[in-house]
């Protein structure tokens, strides 16, 4: 696993934003932090907010790393690790849902981080697509719009990729969000199922199924591009197909529905049991659904799911998902032909699952 | 280069290390040479002994009275990073030889005297801690060489008048936002690159 926040200390008196520079190379500039020594145990920078020496990571792999050095908490959050696609940018950790299986599970208090995670997202590498995620990021929606514009008005290379519940679009958006700025916005939009009454128990809120659906009508007008979320779960597994034909019958607009297979953290830890679906065993319902996706031209993926647990005939709708910095294989992956497109297991996977699954191709 | 590590030796044998109040703030008036660092006479001499540093060396207290010594001289900055951290050795070779301790006269003789300071003690700086804490882990030791070697040279410009102890205090605060604003860099009272730079203790 790669760390993502590492133990740091600082002379710095309030937390602030640079960009780590361990090679000598010219063309650094006033964001950039020098490195000043390191040994094995890390390494020391001097930067405009202040003097930090970090450990836990060799000074060679922090190289253009965009990162939050906190002073108070002792901890370094590596924001936008160089070279990684996977860059996500937590900006609350408030949310108003409350997912039978969150992966993430939410706090009560905000920490407003917003200017702080804009400089981030200036000092990002060449045409990142940067992730942005919480918690509930449009519980701020201002801010984060904001934030958003400013970003893409000032880096025309950058993209986002939002993850929210969409329950706080409301139909004055509209104008907003059709600045051609948006076009380099993508939402992940979580949807579990057309049933109300388990759609609402899935994410813990009454009412979020028809508010959802209410911000679907905001979105459509406002042309913004969308990514359908569904995690499989025991509970919705069967209603599958049935969402399949809404989505292709009503959410044409989106442009891709991923079939998500659940993650072992948070809160699906302790009831993994309970919400978690062996597709090992009977593949069918996500067959179905994929079928009635091909059937009418929407675009569909899986995600999470190593290849070689989905039949040949859907192989290519499971795509290599998992973050780099929480992906691992099974040792027995080693031999398999398809590892290098294959999205492999969270690092919090039980070994003894993976193990019992792999099935090198 | 081995002639210069001579120099302090004879000094003390020539008297310096004495406690002449009188002497001991002419060389601090000649060290300081009113906050600029090039008009300190002594100190000019001295800079040449960057064999020697100070702050980054491990085993620092157990040769506290050397450290204490070193510190109120040769504060001046280290022009090179490379032979900062190389200077271990250096360090060691510092340890005043017998051949200029003054040997006091008659019979019994007494033990051989060690340097005294140059400066008064209340102007200076203190030894580090000494042994008996924990040592500190990769982060802190890193971070505490640096903020040290900051600290000698704020010291050496007669900015900084606290201890020599690794931690960014009020002191130091105010001394480098002093230094800072009389450099005209950005005032931050923080450890900045440009900070570093004009106080020649950054690497590279």
């Amino acid at each position: 696993m790669i760390p993502l926040s590492l133990p740091v200390v600082s002379d710095a008196e309030v937390p602030f934003v640079t960009r780590l520079r361990t090679a000598t190379t010219s063309g650094g500039d006033a964001h950039d932090a020098v490195l000043i020594d390191d040994d094995a145990t890390g390494a020391s920078f001097a930067a405009t907010g202040g003097l930090f020496a970090v450990d836990g990571v060799p000074a060679s792999e922090l190289d253009g790393d965009v990162v939050l050095v906190q002073p108070r908490s002792g901890r370094l959050e590596r924001l936008l690790r160089a070279g990684s696609p996977h860059n996500t940018l937590l900006v609350t950790e408030r949310c108003d849902q409350l997912c039978v299986m969150c992966s993430q599970p939410p706090k009560k208090t905000h920490d407003d981080r917003f200017d702080l995670l804009e400089q981030a997202c200036l000092l990002a590498e060449p045409d990142s697509l940067i992730g942005i995620s919480g918690g509930e990021p449009t519980l701020y929606k201002d801010r984060l719009l904001t934030m958003i514009e400013r970003v893409l008005t000032e880096r025309a290379d950058i993209e986002f990729h939002v993850l929210t519940n969409a329950q706080h679009f409301e139909e004055t958006d509209i104008v907003r969000l059709r600045n051609p700025l948006y076009r380099r916005v993508s939402w992940g939009i979580p949807l579990y199922s057309v049933c109300t009454q388990l759609h609402d128990h899935i994410v813990g809120k009454e009412g979020a199924l028809d508010r959802l659906l209410a911000s679907f009508a905001v979105l459509i007008a406002a042309g913004a591009r969308i990514e359908l979320r569904t995690v499989l779960l025991t509970s919705n597994v069967d209603e599958l197909p049935t969402l399949a034909r809404y989505i292709s019958a009503k959410l044409r607009f989106i442009e891709v529905w991923s079939l998500m297979q659940l993650e072992n953290t948070g809160f699906a830890k302790r009831r993994w049991r309970d919400l978690k679906y062996d597709h090992h065993n009977r593949f069918k319902p996500i067959a179905d659904a994929l079928d009635i996706m091909s059937l009418h031209g929407v675009a569909a993926q899986l995600f999470n799911f190593p290849r070689c647990s989905v039949p040949e005939p859907y192989r290519r709708f499971a795509i290599a998902s998992i973050s780099d910095w929480k992906r691992k294989y099974a040792p027995a992956c080693a031999e398999c032909r398809e590892r290098s497109q294959c999205t492999g297991f969270f690092e919090w996977h039980p070994a003894d699952e993976a193990e019992a699954e792999v099935m090198p191709l | 280069m081995k002639a210069k590590h001579f120099i302090i030796p004879s000094l003390v044998a020539a008297g310096f290390g004495s406690h002449d109040p009188a002497q001991a703030s002419f060389i601090r008036a000649a060290i300081t040479g009113g906050g600029d660092l090039e008009s300190g006479g002594l100190l000019r001499l001295f800079k040449f002994d960057h064999a020697v540093t100070l702050a980054n060396h491990s085993s620092h207290s157990s040769h506290s009275s050397h450290a204490s010594h070193s510190s109120g001289y040769s504060g001046g900055g280290h022009y090179s990073h490379t032979s900062h951290r190389s200077s271990t050795g250096g360090y060691d070779s510092y340890a005043p030889d017998p051949v200029y301790v003054p040997a006091p006269t008659p019979p019994p003789a007494p033990p051989p005297r060690q340097p005294q300071p140059l400066i008064p003690q209340t102007d200076r700086a203190s030894p580090p801690p000494g042994d008996g804490l924990p040592s500190l882990s990769g982060r802190s030791a890193r971070f505490a060489a640096i903020v040290r070697r900051v600290q000698i040279a704020l010291l050496a410009r007669d900015l900084y008048h606290g201890k020599i102890d690794g931690i960014v205090g009020p002191a130091l605060r105010g001394a480098l936002r002093a230094f800072q604003k009389s450099k005209n860099l950005s005032v931050t009272r923080t450890i900045t690159p440009e900070t570093l730079d004009a106080l020649m203790v950054s690497s590279d």
